[in-house]
């Protein structure tokens, strides 16, 4: 077995351990839709117009305080520095946390698109719109895993993440909402806003992956 | 390498004489400059002065930014803490400014577009930078002034927050012009500037360039000095406990 495959099998398993964490995460989603539900009244009239805000607000937040946690106990174990020192790139060590928080999290935001399709009424599992949540879930995880892991130590880290990596994410977001929005025919044409979302992507994943070895250096 | 450092020290030592005269100097010329010489812009009024601050400020904020960057990927690569001092200095700077930037530009949206603020393209593209470097500020307040670790994570988010400018600026272009424009007043063509405002301007860009560059030394300055007096009271520290 590759170290990679190694790498990325540790931390399925470890999120797996961790359910408790991302049933938290999912259950943290699931009311976060429902608080938007009513406060914007969201049970009468047409709600299309705000459900792509409401989903990626709701995706990006629980990401956040996922991914965060999602570190905090590697650290407070020792595992991260043990890890730093085996014969394993760097690099590996970021691709298997972050491929492992993808999985985790395209489960929670596939369940929120089945219960918001079910809540509204309104058809959210088609392949345009999973395929952008897919891009969309790739590009915000590849930043907040890589901030995650090097706040991982620092005090006020729950607060701290959020404010530093929601500014960054401002281009996804507004790409992921409008693409989202496009595919629900609320305006003409997913293409432009995918391909925004599609550079977006490959840029945090790309920078993220050169950064994170120069980040954990001892 | 010691003639290298000599040499700074003596750049130094000539910048202490010359920025803090230049920048009072020109400060002031362009204060009266901007009250006095320069007439009244017609169709603006008076509210129009506050461009002698605005413009100025926000190219003084870039400058301040780039800085952040270049010191940042020195820190990286050379991991030598003078830099994320410098890194940090100018990051207060830039945060200063574009927050100068952002208020007279409401104080000025206020009488002309009938609002202190609209989600126009240059406006928000603006806001996102002051958030990005005030969270660069946080998570530096946050750690520990000896913590080469944070710093080298500030570095990390200091870069990433660079790169990430163009992207922002770019979909935020895209989102307001794929929308209806507000109502509200937009600026119309540049009419040509009297010759007396765009010197007062040009005043303005020296006073401004160098009370920037002037704060982000001392800035930079005070906070190598506190990394020092954080390892000496550590070194002090241990003295007394063994």
């Amino acid at each position: 077995m590759s170290p990679a495959m190694a790498v990325v099998l540790k931390d399925l398993r470890l999120a797996w351990r961790d359910r408790a964490g991302w049933a938290s995460a999912g259950a943290f989603a699931t009311i976060a839709v429902l608080t938007y539900s009513f406060a914007f009244d969201l049970a009468t009239g047409d709600v299309r117009p705000l459900l792509p805000g409401v989903l990626w607000t709701t995706f990006l937040f629980a990401g956040i305080f996922a991914g965060g946690q999602s570190f905090a106990r590697e650290s407070e174990e020792g595992t991260f520095d043990a890890l730093l020192l085996s014969p394993v790139a760097p690099t590996v060590i970021y691709l298997g946390k972050a491929i492992a928080n993808v999985i985790a999290m395209l489960v929670i935001e596939f369940a929120q698109l089945l219960l918001a399709t079910i809540l509204f009424d309104t058809n959210l599992v088609s392949v345009e719109l999973l395929v952008i949540v897919f891009i969309g879930t790739v590009g915000a995880v590849s930043l907040t895993t890589l901030l995650a892991t090097m706040s991982a130590t620092m005090r006020g880290r729950a607060m701290l993440l959020p404010v530093m990596a929601l500014p960054l994410l401002v281009p996804l977001l507004i790409g992921a909402v409008r693409a989202t929005g496009a595919s629900l025919n609320l305006e003409a044409g997913t293409a432009p806003w995918t391909l925004l979302l599609t550079v977006f992507a490959l840029w945090s994943a790309m920078l993220s992956v050169l950064l994170f070895p120069m980040a954990v250096e001892r | 390498m010691n003639s290298i450092s000599g040499a700074l020290r003596t750049v130094y030592g000539w910048w202490w004489l010359v920025l803090p005269p230049v920048s009072g100097v020109a400060v002031m010329a362009m204060i009266i400059g901007a009250l006095v010489v320069a007439p009244r812009e017609i169709v603006e009024g008076e509210v129009q002065r506050l461009l002698y601050i605005h413009f100025p400020s926000i190219l003084a904020a870039y400058g301040a930014f780039a800085v952040v960057a270049v010191a940042s990927v020195v820190v990286l690569w050379r991991r030598d803490m003078r830099w994320d001092a410098v890194a940090r200095g100018a990051a207060t700077v830039g945060v200063l400014f574009t927050g100068l930037t952002l208020a007279t530009g409401a104080l000025w949206g206020k009488p002309v577009w009938g609002t202190y603020w609209t989600w126009d393209a240059r406006l928000t593209s603006t806001l996102v930078l002051f958030l990005i470097y005030a969270a660069y500020l946080l998570a530096r307040a946050m750690a520990d002034e000896l913590d080469e670790a944070a710093a080298r994570f500030a570095a990390v988010f200091a870069i990433l927050g660079a790169l990430d400018i163009p992207l922002v600026m770019f979909s935020v272009t895209w989102w307001r012009t794929l929308h209806p424009q507000p109502i509200v007043l937009r600026p119309g063509g540049n009419p040509a500037m009297p010759p007396e405002m765009l010197l007062v301007l040009l005043i303005a860009f020296l006073g401004i360039g160098a009370l920037a560059v002037w704060l982000t030394v001392l800035r930079s300055e005070a906070e190598w000095l506190a990394k020092r007096t954080a390892a000496l009271r550590a070194v002090a520290d241990r003295y007394e406990g063994a």
